[in-house]
């Protein structure tokens, strides 16, 4: 018997079906494809594959697709539809009730839940999955659906100029979402919008956010705007390389480079190309998985998993660190560490001189730029210094390209593993600075949503209940700081043994420096929550 | 068998000494795919393993831009020259006097060194869009390979892989829109390798060979014919199907008739003899050679040359029979006397405009007109009425003028129409060509338009004829008035108050043909479509033919696009539009060109060689292909149909498994039987049916008349009416269901292979009860 094609065996290695062995018997191979003898690829290149994508690869038993129920659902092209519909809903509700509901901040469902849970809710999401609120966000859903014309199916045309994101700029890679999120905070801060200060501000933010995704969705193709411009795409993508799920990856990696279609990249018939420009067959992070299943869906062979893995497998494991996501997680660092500072005395007499200086209100943008900028210079100064200090004088450094991304100099040999070991403290740090927020005002919640059926108001007991008080809160943030510098020495350890140990003439003062910095950043970050408790 | 690309005697083509272009790939999105890496032609991009990501070098890249073009991400962009040789030149041949003039116009390359210059611009792409481009798919970088090596006999091999007619289609063929369209500079906005020009060299220096019939010593030098069916058996129910007696033909040859003997009929003719067959041609004319005889004037296509194939199908043995006209119950009889029918009748019923006095004297259709004109320059005649002196025609009584030429209008001015009229200026008349389309958008030849305004023929576009008036019943004023077309996808417009009264001496309408109605009343779904699928395979979409702006020396035509819709109709030429009858060329898609009838004649013959279908009365050709289908979402059924696999397979059927996703058009035409799985989709009572894709892909079924099929569906709770649905749909198409079963439960896995038995035995027991 001969069975000539199976799943995932259709193929051969140069692109042609497998016709089978049945030319001895059969006058004319009916179906042999003429192009198909025309066509004599080069043999993909697979050298020091196996090596690339060791440490990466997630282990078959973790794929959670195996199972026939899973692999199901995620079959189903309803399934985004349904993670997005419920959010959809709120945010509308958010939109409209902020600018029609009460302007009480804490009694408006739109303030509320938008502050008090989903900013937190969005954290431990993160923390744990990675993008998962990316594959079921409302902003970008939203303009997805009219990028696609429809609400799940696998359209042809797509609606808008389907540009690509210039090359000048698509270099850069993640640090244009970050300069967003810094534009985007800034806003917030000026605006009072998270405080949360007048709700119709919230609702004018998440009309800004959506008719920005829908203005990119329109203009460039797939979902360049969640790739390049989210200002909460580079923070996810970076804080959620802690997260449990490595995203969607191949199976067989040999399948995938002899795959003569690549349905995954350019859609096939029940899926679309990867909107964020990922491939299974060489993802090793879940940096840029949305966990919008379209690969899964899309793949001829079957050869796609959804994988778990351990926590913090994405910061340590990936071969290749990306110089973007370094300074991404300096900036991020920056970022968080101003608005610490912002809530101590010191700060107020510095940003009220200023805002009399410049006459631009709080935050000033001069030294909200200012700390940021110094912070993140810090941190390259630290790893400037320390590189000097250990890098190994006969250090032959790979050729490395002209652009951005692929610049290669001792400094970022040494910069880009110490960044992301850092990762798990930083990450910390913005969850422990929503926590007040959440603990707080959570309850507000329930007042928040009887106020539609006029039962809500701020004399309430349960307006006023917390869940916990305010020195406790200071004590679940520092545990969290503590946690998270614990995670960021245990990454920066493991990272410092295999990529610092390779390039420092003494790699146990590597180590030492990678968990120092990593214990430093946590021991700011507990001080200035002790100074912002002692400041309130 | 494919020649390894040449590079050291490619680089000649290539220009030195200037600038490389600079390509930059975007590791920011660069996933390492290596679709650029396993394409580039000069070995220009090579894996960065270490990151992962693609490396280009530009000192070695010439800018043909195909990376730019197959980057599923868009990671790459080239920029600057491209470095390629000028195309060489060939010459126009314009007689100084037309009058009886029949030398060919166009001219191909003279000497070896230009050839091997010519065929040292071609960058042998490892995935070359130019095959993709060619309706018939010649292995083009193969047979310029061979030119640059000098080998005609290596050349003639490729081309006999897939074509039977390169010294005709290298002289017809619109290369623009086909292969020199598609060739990767052109996609990249420069000049195309001349295609054309070298098929037509090879050609013009040495001869086509003959058919190679199966047993000769020269069948083994092709690579498609292979022995007749039934000679070569490798299992006992294949030796019982030789030694059954089969009607006329001997040795279980089959016996096939063919209604046509143009291209699509050539070509149906060449395959099935190379196969062992018995052909019968049936053609209406009393030559052979269809289109290729009367349609295309000794200018463009020399008449040895037209002459050529049907000069050695008959010395090869096929039975012609010329002026034999098959209606519709010819049709039947030809199905009782033979195995396979192949109708390759053509599209000859030329479109007459809705206009008053297209009925007058002096109004003829453009296939009388070539026919008449032909038989007057072979002979070195004139045309009697229009030869005014001889005639007195009304207008030449009404002017007094004496012994001015004859005034020839054609409606048109598309291939027809020009030939027409260049006919008509070498039988001494004024020729005047008009076309309702703007001229940016009209469907002319850019160098066939030169070459007949060269000649003197009056080529306009945009304005109709809207009336004829005559004198005395015969046509002499042509009303013509402008008309205005804004897009090329908007029908023209005419203007009103534009009328210009124009007299003619003879109106020739040549605005296209179309199916006879007459013998396309036959429920087989003619004329078929050509349109390019919604979502193309990604293998198309791959090679980067698809992704280019279209050229502007192709009329700005899509290529791509254009080559998709000419693939859907080669491949559906493959499966019978009834059962034992296969349709083929224009016949199937309509008015169309030489090369596609060819491709589609010769898909179908490969289809009849490798069905042996026999006729009524006669065994039933045992089941030796089985595709086993399936769709399947958690596996169940993927298990369910591997198992069924495993059954039919064992007793040494060949049986494909794939699923469902996978089966095209081309799976189906080899499969003998087709066993279809789905799983049951819908809500426990409501909405049960086969899955969402099975019903989707059932309802874009192509005919498959005559194909036997066995369905089954795995369950959770019921099947319903699933088996019943796929009954109807697969019975719409043609189908015939042979047996049906539903598994569900814990036990599907058993009852699969009970399905998988009962299949089984039902093929055998057909078998044993047919013979």
């Amino acid at each position: 018997m001969t069975i000539t094609a199976g799943p995932g065996a259709t193929t051969g290695p140069d692109g042609a079906r497998t016709a089978g062995t049945d030319t001895a018997t059969r006058p004319t191979p009916v179906g042999t494809d003429p192009v198909m003898t025309a066509v004599h690829l080069r043999p993909p290149q697979r050298r020091g594959m196996e090596e690339r994508f060791a440490a990466t690869d997630p282990s078959p038993g973790l794929d959670i697709a195996r199972h026939p129920k899973v692999a199901r659902i995620l079959h189903n092209r309803r399934l985004q539809f349904m993670l997005i519909l419920p959010n959809q809903i709120v945010f509308w509700a958010v939109i409209f009730l902020g600018l029609l509901g009460t302007v009480v901040p804490g009694l408006n469902f739109g303030t509320a839940i938008t502050w008090y849970l989903w900013f937190c809710l969005v954290f431990v999401m993160m923390v744990v999955v990675g993008r998962a609120w990316c594959a079921m966000c409302p902003f970008g859903g939203f303009a997805e659906w009219i990028q696609r014309r429809t609400f799940w199916k696998r359209t042809q045309k797509a609606l808008g100029l389907g540009r690509k994101v210039p090359e000048p700029i698509a270099r850069y890679g993640f640090l244009l979402s970050v300069g967003a999120f810094l534009v985007l905070t800034w806003i917030e801060e000026f605006f009072n919008i998270a405080g949360p200060g007048a709700p119709h501000a919230t609702s004018w933010m998440v009309v800004g956010i959506v008719a920005s995704a829908l203005v990119f969705f329109l203009a460039f193709e797939r979902r360049s705007f969640c790739r390049y411009v989210c200002p909460l795409s580079a923070l996810i993508g970076t804080v959620g390389a802690m997260g449990s799920v490595a995203g969607f990856r191949t199976r067989d990696r040999e399948t995938c480079l002899s795959c003569a279609t690549k349905d995954c990249m350019r859609g096939g018939t029940d899926g679309y190309g990867c909107p964020w420009y990922t491939w299974p067959g060489s993802a090793d992070s879940n940096l840029a998985c949305g966990l919008c299943t379209e690969c899964y869906k899309a793949c001829p062979s079957d050869n796609i998993g959804l994988y778990l893995q351990k926590p913090l497998t994405s910061v340590v494991a990936p071969r290749r660190r990306r110089a973007d996501v370094a300074w991404a997680v300096a900036i991020l660092w920056g970022l968080v560490v101003f608005q610490q500072v912002n809530a101590t005395n010191g700060y107020a007499s510095l940003d009220s001189w200023l805002i009399k200086a410049t006459h631009i209100g709080y935050p000033n943008p001069v030294d909200y730029v200012g700390i940021i900028a110094a912070v993140t210079a810090l941190m390259a100064g630290i790893v400037w210094v320390a590189q000097l200090a250990l890098a190994r004088r006969d250090l032959q450094l790979p050729t490395g390209g002209r652009g951005f991304m692929e610049r290669v100099s001792k400094f970022r040999a040494f910069f880009l593993p110490l960044m992301y070991g850092i990762i798990p403290v930083v990450g910390a740090d913005y969850f422990a600075r929503q926590l007040p927020k959440f603990f707080k005002h959570v309850p507000r919640l329930v007042p928040a949503i009887g106020a539609w059926f006029g039962h809500g108001s701020t004399s309430s007991s349960i307006y006023h209940m917390r869940l916990l008080a305010d020195p406790r809160i200071v004590t679940v943030q520092v545990g969290v700081i503590a946690l998270g510098t614990l995670a960021a020495v245990a990454t920066s350890w493991r990272i410092a043994g295999r990529d610092l140990a390779t390039v420092s003439a003494h790699p146990a003062a590597a180590r030492a420096v990678a968990v120092g910095l990593a214990l430093a950043c946590g021991a700011a970050a507990i001080v200035l929550y002790i100074a912002m408790h002692a400041a309130s | 068998m494919t020649i390894a690309p040449d590079r050291t005697t490619a680089t000649p083509g290539i220009t030195a000494g200037t600038a490389s272009p600079a390509v930059t790939v975007l590791v920011d999105r660069c996933a390492g795919c290596q679709e650029c890496v396993v394409r580039c032609p000069t070995e220009a991009l090579t894996m960065d393993t270490g990151r992962w990501v693609a490396v280009a070098d530009s000192a070695r890249c010439v800018g043909c831009r195909q990376c730019v073009r197959t980057c599923p991400f868009s990671a790459i962009t080239v920029e600057g020259p491209m470095l390629v040789a000028d195309r060489v030149a060939t010459q126009v041949h314009l007689p100084e006097h037309l009058d009886g003039d029949v030398s060919e116009t166009r001219r191909g390359i003279t000497t070896w060194d230009e050839a091997v210059a010519e065929a040292s611009r071609c960058l042998s792409c490892p995935d070359p869009t130019c095959v993709r481009g060619c309706p018939t798919h010649n292995d083009i970088p193969g047979f310029v390979a061979a030119v640059r090596q000098r080998d005609l006999d290596e050349a003639h091999r490729i081309l006999r892989r897939t074509t039977f007619l390169p010294d005709v289609c290298s002289r017809v063929c619109d290369q623009a829109v086909q292969c020199e369209g598609s060739c990767t500079w052109s996609l990249a906005g420069g000049t195309p390798v001349a295609i054309g020009a070298l098929e037509r060299f090879i050609t013009d220096n040495a001869p086509v060979p003959p058919p190679a019939l199966p047993g000769t010593p020269g069948a083994t030098g092709s690579a498609d014919a292979s022995s007749a069916p039934g000679e070569v058996s490798a299992s006992p129910a294949r030796r019982r199907r030789v030694a059954a007696p089969s009607g006329t033909s001997t040795a279980g040859a089959p016996s096939v008739a063919i209604v046509g003997s143009g291209p699509a009929g050539i070509a149906a003719a060449w395959e099935l003899l190379q196969g062992g067959a018995h052909v019968t041609v049936f053609e209406r004319d009393a030559a052979p050679g269809g289109l290729l005889g009367w349609g295309i004037p000794d200018f463009t296509l020399p008449a040895a040359v037209a002459e050529r194939p049907w000069d050695q199908l008959q010395a090869a043995g096929v039975d012609l029979r010329c002026s034999t006209a098959v209606d519709a119950s010819g049709l039947e009889r030809l199905l009782a006397e033979h195995d396979a029918v192949v109708l390759a009748h053509g599209a000859g019923m030329p479109v007459r405009p809705p206009i008053p006095g297209v009925d007058l004297a002096g109004v003829e259709d453009a296939t009388s007109f070539l026919q008449r004109a032909r038989t007057a320059l072979e002979n070195g005649d004139k045309l009697a009425d229009l030869d005014k002196a001889a005639t007195g025609s009304p207008r030449t009584a009404a002017t007094g003028s004496q012994r001015t030429a004859a005034t020839v209008l054609v409606l048109g001015a598309g291939n027809t129409a020009m030939d027409v009229a260049r006919c008509a200026r070498r039988l001494g008349a004024n020729a005047i060509c008009i076309d309702w389309m703007d001229p940016r958008f009209a469907p002319v030849r850019p160098d066939e338009l030169e070459e007949a305004r060269a000649e003197g023929v009056d080529v306009r576009f945009s304005s109709t004829v809207v009336g004829l008036e005559g004198t005395g019943g015969t046509v002499a004023v042509a009303r013509i008035a402008r008309t205005r077309q804004e897009r090329a996808d908007r029908r023209p417009v005419i203007q009103q108050g534009s009328d210009e009264l124009v007299p003619v001496d003879h109106v020739v309408l040549a605005m296209g043909y179309r199916l006879d109605p007459e013998l396309s009343h036959d429920d087989l779904g003619r004329p078929f479509v050509k349109q390019a699928p919604e979502l193309p395979d990604r293998r198309w979409t791959g090679s980067g033919i698809l992704a280019a702006p279209a050229p502007s020396f192709a009329r700005h035509q899509p290529v791509g696009r254009l080559a998709l819709a000419r693939e859907t109709a080669r491949v559906t030429a493959a499966l019978p539009r009834r059962e034992r009858l296969w349709v083929a060329g224009d016949a199937l898609v309509g008015p169309s060109t030489v090369v596609e009838a060819m491709a589609q004649g010769r898909e179908a013959a490969r289809a009849v060689l490798a069905h042996r279908p026999r006729r009524p009365g006669a065994p039933r050709p045992e089941i030796a292909h089985v595709v086993v289908a399936y769709d399947s979402v958690g596996g169940r059924t993927a298990s369910c149909a591997r198992a069924v696999a495993d059954l039919l397979g064992a007793d040494g059927t060949t049986v494909e498994i794939l699923p469902l996703k996978q089966v095209d058009t081309m799976t189906l035409a080899r499969a003998d039987l087709l066993v279809l799985g789905t799983w049951t989709e819908g809500f426990v009572v409501a909405g049960v049916g086969p899955s969402r894709t099975t019903r989707r892909w059932l309802a874009d079924l192509p005919p498959i008349a005559g194909l036997r099929v066995a369905t089954f569906c795995t369950y959770g709770v019921t099947p319903r009416g699933t088996l019943g649905i796929m009954r109807t749909l697969i019975e719409a198409r043609g189908g015939e269901v042979v047996a049906e079963a539903s598994m569900g439960g814990r036990n599907v896995l058993t009852a699969a292979k009970r399905f998988g038995v009962t299949v089984r035995t039902r093929m055998r027991s057909r078998e044993a009860v047919a013979s």
